[in-house]
Formats: C-alpha cells, sequence, structure tokens
C-alpha cells in the first residue's frame, strides 16, 4: 500500500468528469424509449405487461396509443419484449432528469413528414 | 428420488410412522411431509438428530382460508425438508421451536406479524417487521386483510423500552444506532448497552424498510413479479430474479435451454463479483481505510460497465425471464470481457497482498467478531458468513442451479471466524468468480436463449435457492392456475444472517460494532422486503 | 502602525486564514490524488476556493443549540479553542520572526505547547456539553488520547530545544544551521507519528470516528459554530506543521537570494509547511484507523519509552552534534 498510494499520485485520475464529458453508453443501453407510432397497432399489451404501470393508452386520432410516463417508468423494456410489432425500440438517451414531471412522457405523437413522404 | 431423501424419509418414518400425513416430493431435492400441528417438533428433533449442520432456511406461512398453513423448511445435505403442518385461523398457536433451533427466533416473529401465528413459548414476543402503531388485528398476509386508510386504524404508541435513557442505575449507557446512522447505509435499529467502550447488550429491530413485497407480488402477474423481485435488493438483482424465474419454471415443469442456463451464470457471477468488491470497499470505510476503499470502488466499475454491456444496465439487471433470459450476447463483446477480467484478477492478487501484510488492517480485523462453528450452526447463517466459520456450505455445489454443476469451482472456506476470515472468503470468492465466467464464456452451447412460456402458470407450488453473494436465498412460490401468485415468500441472506449480529457483537469493543457489522454484508432493504 | 499591521494582516491573522485555507485544500488535493481522485475543481482555479466555500457555506447556515446542553460551555468552546490555536501560533517566528515583535522569551516552547492541551481541552469541553451519547464518547477519546499523546510530543520537543541549548522556539529555529531532521532523523519520524494522533488524523482519528461514533465531539454543532469548530482543526494541523518546521527543519530560515529576508523566510517557510502537510497526509492515506485501546497500546508502550530513548540517544551524541549547531 505504501508503494502504491505514492504511485497514485503521478497517474491520472480515474474520475469521469461527467457533465463535461459525457460518457459513452453501449449499444443496447435501456434509455429512454423511441416509440414508432406508424407501427404500433394499439393492441395495448405493453400498458397490461408493465410491472410499473407507467403506460397509459390515449386517444391519438380516434385510436388508441401507449403514452409513457417516464416518471414512473422504471426501464425494464418489458414492453419492448410484449409488443408483438416491435414498434418500441431503445435509446442511449439517461440524462431525463427535470424539474416538470408533465415533460417526462414519450408521447404517441404522428410524424407527419414521414407519412407524406411514404 | 435420491439416496439423500431416501434416508431422510426412512429415518422420518420410522421415528414417526402413523404421525405423518402424507410426503410429497414434487421437485428433486425437495421433500414435503405434512404432520399435524405439535407433531412438527418431533420432526424437526428427528432431522436434527440425524445431521448436525442441519438447519432452518424459513418458515412460510399460507393463508388457506379456513386454516393457515406452516411450512418449516429444514435444509439438511443440501436437500430442503419441508414440513408442513396446519393451525385454526381463529386460535392461529403452535409450540415455537426456538429451543431447538434458535436460529428461528425471527422466522417466527416475522409469521407472527404477517400471519397472526402465536408462538407459544416464544422467548420475547415483540414486533419485528411491522411497526408498533400498526393496528393489533391487521395481519397483512391474510388473504381477507383490508389494507386501506391505515392512518385511521393506526394505534397510539408511547415511547419503546429501549429508546428511553439510561437505564442500570447509569452504569450503562444506551447508544442507539440507527435507524438513521453513518455506518448503516440503509436504515434498520440497534439498540446497545455500553459500558465504557464495551458492548453489553445488543438489540436489533428491523423492518423500517418494509414495503411489503410479498403482498404486492399476489397482486402483479408472474412477469410482472420478475421485476418487482429484482427490486427487493439492488445489488443482487440479478440472483432475486434468476431464483423468482427458476421456481416458477419448476411449477410449469420447463427447463431454460442451455445456452440461456450458462448466460444466467455469467450474469449471477457478475453480481457476485460486483456486490463482494462493494462490501469489501465499504468495509475498508467503516475500518477508516479510505484509500482502500477507493480503489476497491475504482476497480469495481469495469464489472459495472460489463453488466451495462451486457444487460443494459449498469445495476438492475432485468436479464432472467421465465424460460431462459432476455437477451444474448453478442460474440464480440466477449474478448473485452476477457481482458477486462484478467486485469482485474491481477488486481485481486494485491488486494490479498495487502490483505495478508497490512498491519492497520490485521490489527482492525482479526481476531474481531469472532462466530466460532457451532454458533454459526445454531444460529443457522448462510453464505460467506458462514463459510468463515469453516461451515463448508454454498447452493452453487449443494443443489446445483443454472450450469454449476457442469462447471468446475471451489468452495472457499476460512476457519478463523472473525471479520477477517469472512472479508477473505469473499476477496478469494472473487478470483473463484472470475474463473466461472471464463470458464461459461469458453464454453457457451449454442442453441436458442429463451423458449415461450404461457402467461398463466399451472397450480402447483415449489422451493428455489439461488447462493446469492450474501449467502442461501429461498423463494417459496404457490400457484392457483392463474396468471397471479397465490403466494410468494422470499427469505433473503441477510435476514439469517443478522441474528448473528447479536452474539459477535456483545462483548466486544464499540469501536469494533461497525467493522464486525460490515463483515457479515448486512443488506436491510433484503432483510424486510 | 507596524504592529497593527503584523498583528491583523500579515503575517498575523489574515495571513494565517488564508494560510490555513490553502494548506486544506493542499490537503484535500494530494489526498484526492493518493486515492486516484480529482479532488475540488469547480471552485476557484483548481477548487482553491473550496475550503472558503465551506466556511461561508457553514457560517450561513442555521445554528442549532438543543436544549439540554450546557449552554455557555456549548456555545465558547469552538470560537475559544479555534483562538487559542491562532494565539499559539503567533509566537512561531514566520517571516524570520514573531507575529508580535520581540515577544518570544526563554520557555515559549513549553508556553505553546501549553496552549496546544489548553486548546484541545476545549475540544473535549464541546464535546462535553452537548449531553449526546456520541458526543460523550467523542470528548472522552479526545481526553484520553491527548493525555497519552502529549507526553511523548512534549520529550520529543524537548530533544530539539536539547541540541540548540535553548527553550524558545525562535532560538531553536535559528540555531539551526543544519536542520535537526538530518542530525536526529529518529525523532523527527517519530515526532510526526505523535503528531498524527495529536491532530486527530488516521491512524489515530478515532476520537470522530464517524462509522462509530457520528461526528464525535462535533456531532451536536452546526451553522457557525461548527464552521469555527472546523476552521480550529484546520489551524490545528497548520500550526502542528508548523511546530515540526521550527523544531527540525530550521523554520522559516533557508538561503537568501536577492531582496528582502522577510520575503525569502516567509516562502521557505511556506514550502516546508506544504511538504509537513504532504506528509502526514501520505500517512493518513496508508493506515486504517485503529480502534481506541490500540491507539493508547501504541502510545504507553511504543511511543513513550521511544521517546525517552530518543532523548537519551541524543544526549549521548550531542557532543559530537553540537559544533553543527549555532
Amino acid at each position: 500500500m505504501l508503494k502504491e498510494v505514492l504511485s497514485q499520485i503521478f497517474r491520472k485520475p480515474a474520475t469521469q468528469k461527467y457533465p463535461e464529458v459525457k460518457p459513452k453508453v453501449p449499444d443496447g443501453f435501456r434509455g429512454r424509449q423511441i416509440f414508432d407510432i406508424d407501427l404500433c397497432i394499439g393492441c395495448g399489451l405493453c400498458a397490461r405487461d408493465c410491472p410499473a404501470k407507467a403506460i397509459e393508452m390515449v386517444d391519438v386520432e380516434g385510436k388508441k396509443k401507449p403514452l409513457f410516463h417516464l416518471d414512473l417508468c422504471i426501464f425494464c423494456y418489458q414492453c419492448a419484449e410484449s409488443c408483438p410489432r416491435n414498434a418500441i425500440k431503445t435509446s442511449g438517451f439517461f440524462e431525463l432528469a427535470s424539474t416538470n414531471k408533465h415533460e417526462l412522457v414519450v408521447k404517441p405523437q404522428i410524424n407527419l413528414q414521414k407519412r407524406s413522404e411514404a | 428420488m435420491t439416496n439423500v431423501e431416501q434416508n431422510i424419509l426412512t429415518a422420518l418414518s420410522n421415528k414417526l410412522g402413523e404421525k405423518i400425513l402424507q410426503i410429497q416430493t414434487p421437485q428433486p431435492r425437495k421433500v414435503f411431509v405434512r404432520v399435524n400441528a405439535g407433531v412438527h417438533r418431533d420432526a424437526l428433533r428427528v432431522l436434527l438428530d440425524k445431521d448436525e449442520s442441519a438447519g432452518i432456511s424459513a418458515i412460510t406461512g399460507v393463508d388457506l382460508g379456513e386454516k393457515i398453513e406452516l411450512m418449516y423448511h429444514i435444509r439438511t445435505h443440501g436437500t430442503i425438508v419441508t414440513i408442513r403442518t396446519e393451525v385454526s385461523r381463529e386460535d392461529a398457536r403452535i409450540k415455537s421451536i426456538t429451543d431447538l433451533i434458535p436460529g428461528a427466533i425471527f422466522h417466527e416473529r416475522e409469521v407472527t406479524d404477517l400471519f397472526g401465528v402465536i408462538f407459544e413459548g416464544y422467548p420475547s414476543p415483540k414486533r419485528l417487521i411491522l411497526s408498533e402503531n400498526w393496528p393489533k388485528n391487521l395481519f397483512p398476509l391474510r388473504k381477507d386483510a383490508e389494507i386501506t386508510n391505515i392512518e385511521d386504524k393506526l394505534e397510539k404508541v408511547t415511547v419503546l423500552d429501549e429508546d428511553k435513557r439510561s437505564s442500570d442505575g447509569g452504569t450503562l449507557v444506551n447508544i442507539i444506532m440507527g435507524p438513521q446512522h453513518p455506518a448503516f447505509i440503509e436504515p434498520e435499529k440497534f439498540s446497545l448497552k455500553v459500558d465504557g467502550e464495551i458492548v453489553k447488550e445488543v438489540k436489533p429491530r428491523i423492518g423500517y424498510v418494509h414495503r411489503g413485497v410479498e403482498k404486492a407480488a399476489e397482486k402483479r402477474t408472474y412477469l410482472q413479479d420478475i421485476y418487482l423481485v429484482e427490486r427487493i435488493c439492488g445489488i443482487c438483482n440479478a440472483c432475486h430474479a434468476a431464483c423468482f424465474c427458476q421456481t416458477v419454471e419448476a411449477i410449469m415443469g420447463t427447463k431454460a435451454p442451455p445456452r440461456a442456463k450458462y448466460l444466467r451464470t455469467v450474469v449471477l457471477e457478475l453480481n457476485r463479483i460486483h456486490s463482494h468488491m462493494l462490501l469489501l470497499g465499504h468495509a475498508g470505510l467503516e475500518i477508516g481505510y479510505e484509500s482502500f476503499f477507493q480503489y476497491m470502488w475504482r476497480d469495481r466499475e469495469p464489472i459495472m460497465d460489463m453488466m451495462e454491456l451486457l444487460t443494459g444496465n449498469r445495476v438492475i439487471a432485468s436479464f432472467s425471464t421465465i424460460g431462459g433470459v432476455r437477451r444474448d450476447f453478442k460474440e464480440e463483446k466477449i474478448p473485452k470481457i476477457k481482458v477486462e477480467l484478467a486485469t482485474l484478477k491481477e488486481k485481486m492478487s494485491f488486494y490479498k497482498h495487502l490483505f495478508d501484510r497490512d498491519p492497520t488492517l490485521k490489527m482492525r480485523t482479526k481476531n474481531v467478531g469472532v462466530l466460532n462453528k457451532r454458533e454459526a450452526l445454531k444460529l443457522c447463517v448462510v453464505g460467506p458468513v458462514a463459510r468463515g466459520s469453516d461451515v463448508k456450505m454454498d447452493v452453487r455445489k449443494d443443489e446445483p442451479y443454472a450450469a454449476y454443476d457442469e462447471i468446475p469451482f471451489k468452495i472457499i472456506t476460512y476457519n478463523e471466524g472473525d471479520s477477517w476470515a469472512r472479508l477473505m472468503v469473499r476477496l478469494d470468492e472473487i478470483s473463484e468468480s472470475i474463473d466461472i465466467i471464463n470458464f461459461a464464456l469458453d464454453n457457451l452451447p449454442s442453441g436458442s436463449y429463451r423458449i415461450r412460456v404461457p402467461r398463466i402458470v399451472p397450480a402447483g407450488e415449489a422451493l428455489g435457492r439461488v447462493e446469492a453473494p450474501r449467502g442461501e436465498l429461498f423463494y417459496y412460490v404457490k400457484s392457483n392456475g392463474t396468471a397471479y401468485p397465490e403466494r410468494v415468500k422470499v427469505r433473503t441472506p441477510t435476514f439469517s444472517n443478522i441474528l448473528s449480529f447479536v452474539q459477535i457483537a456483545e462483548g466486544g469493543n464499540i469501536a469494533d460494532v461497525p467493522a464486525s457489522f460490515v463483515s457479515l454484508d448486512p443488506c436491510f432493504s433484503c432483510t424486510d422486503r | 502602525m507596524t504592529f497593527i499591521f503584523r498583528v491583523l494582516i500579515f503575517p498575523g491573522f489574515t495571513f494565517i486564514l488564508l494560510f490555513t485555507m490553502f494548506c486544506d485544500w493542499v490537503e484535500r488535493k494530494i489526498e484526492a490524488r493518493m486515492q486516484n481522485r480529482i479532488g475540488p475543481t469547480y471552485t476557484g482555479p483548481a477548487g482553491i476556493l473550496q475550503p472558503f466555500a465551506d466556511f461561508v457555506k457553514l457560517l450561513a447556515k442555521e445554528d442549532i443549540i438543543p436544549s439540554n446542553t450546557k449552554s455557555v460551555v456549548f456555545r465558547f468552546a469552538p470560537i475559544l479553542s479555534f483562538s487559542i490555536f491562532v494565539f499559539a501560533l503567533f509566537f512561531l517566528p514566520i517571516d524570520g520572526s514573531n507575529v508580535i515583535p520581540h515577544s518570544s522569551f526563554e520557555g515559549d516552547l513549553i508556553f505553546v505547547l501549553a496552549l496546544i492541551s489548553v486548546a484541545n481541552f476545549f475540544l473535549f469541553l464541546s464535546g462535553w456539553s452537548s449531553t449526546n451519547p456520541y458526543s460523550a464518547i467523542g470528548a472522552t477519546r479526545v481526553l484520553t488520547q491527548f493525555l497519552g499523546y502529549d507526553i511523548p510530543l512534549f520529550i520529543f520537543a524537548l530533544t530539539s530545544a536539547f541540541l540548540a541549548n535553548d527553550l524558545s522556539i525562535s532560538t531553536i529555529a535559528a540555531s539551526q544551521n543544519v536542520p535537526f531532521v538530518l542530525l536526529i532523523p529518529w525523532a523527527f519520524a517519530l515526532f510526526i507519528i505523535t503528531l498524527q494522533a495529536e491532530l486527530e488524523k488516521d491512524p489515530f482519528d478515532v476520537p470522530h470516528a464517524e462509522t462509530e461514533i457520528v461526528a464525535g465531539y462535533e456531532t451536536e454543532y452546526s451553522g457557525r459554530r461548527l464552521a469555527f469548530l472546523k476552521l480550529a482543526k484546520d489551524v490545528q494541523i497548520v500550526l502542528g506543521a508548523v511546530i515540526v518546521v521550527e523544531l527540525f527543519l530550521s523554520g522559516p530560515y533557508g538561503p537568501v537570494f536577492l531582496g528582502l529576508p522577510a520575503f525569502w523566510y516567509t516562502l521557505w517557510f511556506i514550502l516546508k509547511v506544504l511538504f509537513v502537510v504532504m506528509i502526514t497526509e501520505y500517512l493518513t492515506c496508508v493506515f486504517a484507523r485503529l480502534r481506541i485501546d490500540q491507539v493508547l497500546v501504541i502510545n504507553w508502550r511504543m511511543l513513550i519509552p521511544l521517546s525517552i530513548l530518543s532523548l537519551v540517544a541524543t544526549v549521548a551524541v550531542a557532543f559530537w552534534l553540537n559544533p553543527l549547531v549555532v
């Protein structure tokens, strides 16, 4: 230990300088969900299986679509597994802290641009 | 049926004969014996006479409607013998077994709190899990318990005896450690009576983080329960999930495919490494060895990164599921993991050298908090605490699950029984775990990593055991043929170990209390559930 | 005018305060690097203002006095122990002469050491008056530890005084043409170890072993009283380092190159104190905390006999060493 401690003085600290340097997350990291509304068939399996009851089915153009409450979400991705159409995908985005609870949702929004292209 | 089970059954029927009402052997290494209330003590005595290292794993209560069923799960020779008996609901009384097995104290008190069964002859019938102001005749795990508007029903309580200031005419000072104390990361209370610097008496009180997970599990589907039980303990989350899945798979009669078993093994061992390193670092902090703490946690970081790489999250793995695992390892990630593990192994030899040599570290841990083998068996401790007292016991060998029957490894035991030995067991187990992971990664079978299972589980019951980092983790699941379980019983390792703290702290120095306590690797959120 | 300047600005009160905070920063930074961390970073360049920020933050916090404390002692113990430590520093030559000019007298070494004991006693009182079990245990530990360790500390200090043939600190410092650390290195090493115990640093930081007795005698303190208690601890660390410098490292004296001697003396003084602080910090990092009984055993069975032996050894070799001492 005597030597180890001395040698550490001349080494680079192991601390990650987090807010300045963002860490890279591996692919497959369970961050904020990406929801593709075009694939969704509105079956509601995700809402039924969600262990935290974080998914609410809301009306979008007359069809039921999932709305993710991220403040309840435990990021287990059971929803992605239950989804028969793979409409829910993972992302590496993890900086979810917010002072406004109402911002912490993933809304089922219709991507108009994508639709017009198709 | 193996020889061990046959022997146990012969011994039981020789002694008890007609008194045995029913014998079931639904799973390998599991025996269920039904007897009348009162005979359970005789059955227990037979088992204890036969095997001196037999201990109690858990006492499970199940509400059957008219009656309350009690199950005494006794571990002996790597087999769980369950003595089941029933008591009536109105007059729930049964003879206590604490005089036969002192380690059953907390198990009995828990059942008293949650089911209202009174154990006759029990030394100190006080609340253990529930708070003192909880309504008198409301037993949460009974099916008809109405847990609504609790605020209106709460009882009034005055100051508790042990919280009062100095007693004994002022010679002993009361020191209350916890619920909030810098030595404890989680809230739990220990009332110490101190004479100068010497601890004379310890009174534990748990339940400060009781969240009612067992009750909540009955209200959720099996699928949702995986994620619920995972959150009983953040540190050994993978073990909880794997144990629950294993138990449910046993009810269904399905088996996870071979690749899933190996993948589970890897994640369980990573879990063990990171838990042990966390504890060792924490132990360093408790004895004021900050550099050691900083280095240990720095070296633990790559393990967390590995978890993230393989499972998608640093801490909560959400990896196991009923019928296998949730994601496969990508081949290209494996070399990277092996490199990291090799570096860690080198560092482990440095730490081992440190533990062998460093004078201050040895002064603080050697001959501190000694728990000898006889006491360890008496108090039914599990895991590294037992292994530090030379009790050769490891669920991975006794009752191999996942892929442990195919992977070679040693059980680490030390015979000193002090804090140093318990920490050394963990240090050596890290190296052993690294070898297990390497072996598993080299011999990863191909094929599918999960099978699809129905959401509805057929009626039945099963026991499951897993060697969590802190010791034997025990699950009992009963299914009633729906998607919701009838009863989920979780007995965590610390619940068994915490009793030994009283043993090792009394008579010791107050400065040794945190150091010896941390060597038990207590996890309070596990304990309370 | 010079008198007021010397007492209030330099090398008196303001300088000592700033220097204490600077030492605190160096300590934290070097400890962090030894433990492979980065240490204070955000406040000021490389976090140099962090100790100051901590102090100001505590000053701004609510000051709570528990209802059943012995309130007069409880209120004044922190500020008294802080002032006594600072007062003791006034008798040590910093820029070549004492803070208060011509205050040096024969025997001020004993006076300074006695002041330290008194200040430590106030630390004990601060804990004892809190009437909290943790504070009480912390306070008794402070007392047991200081009662024991004052003895070897004193004897080791006498070793230097003996070599210099004088009991005045400034004379001892001035008479070291060859720093005493080279003449009697064993005494220097043992003095540092004893000092670790006096300063309550690892491996002897039992009086405020936070995992056992929360914050020891500081437990009930908050707000500005806690700020002064913390500051008193920091000044004590500096004071300890300064005493080592004066007794073994020839005080502020060193080669003067260009300009005022006072400037060079101050520079040498700062460098030497930092050197000692680094040594104590290194010791802190490589050891685990001992238990109170082990701490006492080390004192009575090892350090006191060794201190007497070291004094005898110094007496024995003094004849050959004396030509090297002015």
